[in-house]
């Protein structure tokens, strides 16, 4: 049959290439962060990404699971992936010691439209652990930092223990060309040098232009709910406003169908969606 | 890295697993390079009864009071817990008449000679202790099992198929005998694994695997009784591996 | 497209001269009113009458399981050495499971090509045959009840002979290699062509009206309707086992009993399962089977709609024949469309 795509000498799309841990950052309870290094020196100058894509990791022998990338591009050589202990996989990946072999396919995804986000205001608000992802993006534009207009991070956790980042994120709280916005719920011993309180109150600190905002949102679907209902009191288009989603991505490629939502696929149309998306998907959040 | 210290444990059952395990002649030598089997008492006869276990393997049912102080023991001794076939995953055949007391089973099958032992209906390992994962069947699958080992070699706790018979039944191409033949067979809500072994015989599905997750117990009796099968027929064959099933005793009661 | 004459008494000696273009696969009678498509010793066992396959040819490009790598721990994953390039004649396709290869043609192409699919689609010839729908079909409702590609060489029954039209250079191939076997086409045939075509249209017994249905499936999606059929449903897989165009599957390391080394494999998936979409840690966004019963109907009929221009249902029947629970997709359809419903 002569209407075929090509198959010869084309790349298996799901080949793993091998990936060396190079260090081991442990973050909060059950979570640490991995830099990844891929073996092959080709691979290694020649994988980029954006902020917001992901790539799949198999732990060799237990199976394959997607996880965002929290590294900036503009941050080459080394891939970070900010990892909860949750699952079989993960599981398998905090066993592992220093310089153990992985696969890792990708990156994949849409990630956040970074071109068209530039010439903007950046609202980066996270919950929890949305931070993984979101940090991405963060690095992302302070690397490039003339290309954005203002840039705003709001971050909000239960208690500080749970903060993903910290101390990387208390440093910015000196920066005069970012506004970092850092709010615990509790405080209960005072000792907390940023905000106290949910993180929908710091949007009492932030004057929000419509006309020139994106917003990117990542949390727990209970932060959704407020927060959006914040951002569009203040005028922001649906579609200014970018949220991270998290489906079953199996094969990443659009293939496997796990992660269907409605009639888009999480791995390939996402998993940033506009709120636009999110209203005219059923089961979206 | 030592091999895990492994025990392997029968209650009540026709020890059906480990005669499965034995039978694994080609692999044997494979699993002895893994495991470090410290207490197998069909098989070996010097057995360790104390020391700590990474994995107890444990099969049948339990049926007596004494097997439930000596599973507690295990599980003690045990960092993971496996129930090992349909009498250790469901109570299997031996719960199949658990309303009837267990006193007038005794005077029935026993007679007088009944009162020098003690039973009590009989339950799944997991209504005494927490198991960790179960393999079930009856007896095992050999694959399933290999498999279960070698992902729990890998530090892995095994995965095995969720989905019923049916997917299986499908991928064999096997004529539908529940639908083309109007038999009573189970495989809609018993859980794969067997490779629908009877079915590709031509002998319909008897549950003998257990419920799949979420069994819709509800339909599969009113497919059953459209196709003409008493209550009392699909009762029976639905009671007769899995009888402590949460679902049969939820879909039971309700009537 | 070229057209000629094999004339059935010609057919065995046709068949038998195709497997030098490969092994042959053809329909074959597995018990009373069952077939499924099996590799050919016998030409004789061959049934080009037939009604459908328990399982669509999908299972010689996405087999049910295969190894996608193999593994160890220093060399990582390693596409396996089989040979991929095995030739196929796949004899006696319909024209609905053609259109189901196409289908599944769009899903593995695109940004990604799955090659593990290609290379066998590339690697099997397709020679169609026409058929009689039986109750269960409604291929016509589908816009599948013809084809005019995705084949080599396409037989059409009009009684004394097939009428065969040549599609490809292979398919002009497999004529020349045995081109004493055909004739010319002449104008009875054509006329008894029209008739036999125009016959077929009566045989259909159900219809799926497709006019505006994405429409009102959105319309619908409260309905109770999901709720009626998540009751009945088993949630045993044997719908998307037995579809032509389910192509979800499930990937896994299987590993040797050495715990080290093993294969990555992918099996058929279904989106019923319980643990379709459960994501680590237990987050379950389709843990109701009314939800995952709605989303099989909604990706069939309106996402793929929304993705790829048309429903992705090929209208083979194989879903109504096979559901123990007997649940009619045109049934459902139609009570959704139904104005009285609701």
């Amino acid at each position: 049959m002569s209407n075929h795509p090509s198959t010869s000498g084309a790349d298996n799309i799901y080949q793993p290439s091998l990936a060396r841990i190079v260090r081991i950052l442990p973050q909060i309870e059950d979570h640490r962060l991995f830099q990844l290094r891929f073996e092959d020196s080709g691979i290694r100058q020649s994988f980029t990404y954006r902020p917001g894509q992901f790539v799949e990791l198999s732990l060799i022998g237990t199976g394959e699971a997607p996880i965002s990338i929290s590294s900036s591009p503009t941050r080459p050589e080394v891939i970070e992936l900010c990892v909860r202990k949750i699952g079989r996989v993960t599981e398998a990946l905090f066993r592992l010691p220093l310089n153990s072999l992985v696969g890792l396919r990708g990156p994949y995804g849409n990630g956040f439209p970074v071109e068209e986000m530039e010439k903007n205001n950046l609202l980066i608000i996270a919950g929890g652990l949305g931070m993984a992802p979101l940090r991405s993006l963060l690095w992302y534009a302070l690397d490039n930092r003339s290309k954005f207009k203002e840039i705003i991070l709001m971050l909000g956790t239960k208690i500080s223990e749970e903060m993903l980042f910290k101390y990387e994120l208390l440093s910015l709280l000196d920066r005069t060309d970012m506004k970092c916005l850092l709010t615990v719920d509790k405080d209960e011993e005072g000792i907390w040098p940023a905000q106290v309180g949910v993180v929908t109150k710091l949007f009492d600190a932030v004057k929000v232009d419509p006309e020139i905002t994106y917003a990117a949102v990542c949390g727990p679907p209970i932060m959704y709910k407020f927060v959006l209902r914040k951002l569009l009191e203040r005028n922001l288009p649906k579609d200014r406003i970018l949220m991270s989603l998290e489906r079953r991505m199996k094969c990443g490629v659009g293939k496997c169908g796990h992660c269907s939502i409605g009639y888009k696929y999480t791995c390939i149309d996402g998993p940033i969606f506009t709120y636009w998306d999110a209203i005219n998907l059923p089961e979206m959040i | 890295m030592a091999k895990p210290k492994v025990g392997v444990f029968g209650m009540t059952g026709c020890a059906g697993e480990q005669i499965v395990i034995l039978n694994c002649e080609d692999e044997l030598m494979d699993i002895l390079k893994v495991l470090d089997i410290r207490s197998f008492h069909t098989a070996m006869s010097e057995n360790d009864e104390q020391c700590d276990l990474d994995i107890a393997f444990v099969e049948g049912a339990v049926v007596q009071p004494e097997e439930e102080v000596w599973l507690k023991k295990i599980r003690k001794r045990s960092r993971l817990l496996i129930a090992l076939g349909t009498c250790a995953v469901w109570g299997g055949v031996a719960a199949m008449k658990n309303e009837v007391s267990p006193q007038r089973l005794k005077d029935e099958v026993y007679g007088p000679r009944g009162q020098i032992f003690k039973s009590i209906p009989a339950q799944p390992l997991h209504s005494f202790v927490k198991v960790d994962f179960s393999v079930s069947g009856c007896p095992i699958e050999k694959e399933q099992f290999l498999q279960a080992i070698a992902s729990l070699v890998h530090g892995d706790i095994p995965v095995l198929p969720k989905y019923a018979v049916c997917t299986e039944c499908k991928l064999n191409e096997n004529t539908c005998l529940l639908v083309e033949k109007s038999e009573l067979c189970l495989g809609p809500i018993t859980v794969a694994g067997c490779n629908a072994r009877c079915l590709s015989y031509g002998i319909p599905c008897c549950g003998c695997r257990g419920p799949v997750e979420e069994a819709n117990i509800a339909s599969e009796v009113e497919i059953l009784k459209e196709k003409g099968f008493t209550l009392g027929d699909i009762r029976n064959q639905l009671r007769t591996y899995a009888a402590p099933a949460e679902v049969l005793q939820t879909y039971f009661t309700k009537r | 497209m070229q057209i000629v004459k094999l004339p059935k008494e010609n057919l065995d000696k046709f068949m038998g001269g195709l497997s030098k273009f490969g092994e042959i696969h053809a329909p074959i009678k597995k018990d009373e009113n069952t077939y499924l498509f099996s590799k050919i010793e016998d030409l004789s066992k061959i049934e080009l009458n037939y009604n459908r396959t328990i399982l669509p040819p999908k299972k010689y490009f996405l087999p049910p399981n295969e190894t996608m790598f193999r593994f160890s721990p220093e060399k990582g994953y390693e596409p396996p050495q089989d040979n991929l390039n095995k030739k196929y004649v796949l004899l006696g396709v319909h024209s609905c499971d053609i259109h189901g290869l196409k289908i599944l043609d769009l899903v593995f192409s695109g940004t990604y090509v799955d090659n593990y699919y290609f290379t066998r689609r590339k690697n099997t010839s397709i020679i169609g045959v026409s058929c009689i729908p039986d109750d269960m079909c409604f291929c016509r409702s589908m816009e599948t009840d013809f084809v005019e590609d995705g084949f080599d060489l396409f037989l059409s029954d009009i009684d004394d002979s097939y009428l065969v039209r040549i599609a490809t250079s292979l398919g002009d191939d497999m004529v020349r290699a045995n081109q004493s076997l055909f004739k010319e086409v002449d104008k009875e045939d054509i006329a008894e062509y029209k008739r036999k075509s125009n016959e077929r249209k009566n045989y259909f017994k159900i219809d799926l009206e497709l006019y505006n249905l994405p429409e009102i499936m959105d319309l619908e999606y409260e309905s109770k309707i999901w709720e009626e059929i998540g009751e009945k449903c088993l949630s045993c897989g044997t719908c998307s086992m037995v579809c032509p165009t389910c192509y979800c599957y499930d990937v896994f390391d299987q590993l040797n009993l050495d715990g080290k080394t093993g294969e990555r494999r992918r099996q058929w998936d279904s989106c019923l399962f319980k643990d379709y979409a459960l994501v680590a840690g237990g987050l379950n966004f389709r843990s109701e089977r009314s939800a995952r019963v709605k989303n099989r109907y909604f990706h069939k009929q309106r996402g793929f709609v929304a993705q790829y221009g048309r429903p992705s249902c090929v209208g083979c029947g194989r879903c109504i024949q096979s559901c123990p629970a007997k649940i009619d997709i045109v049934e459902v359809m139609t009570k959704i469309r139904s104005a009285s419903y609701e």
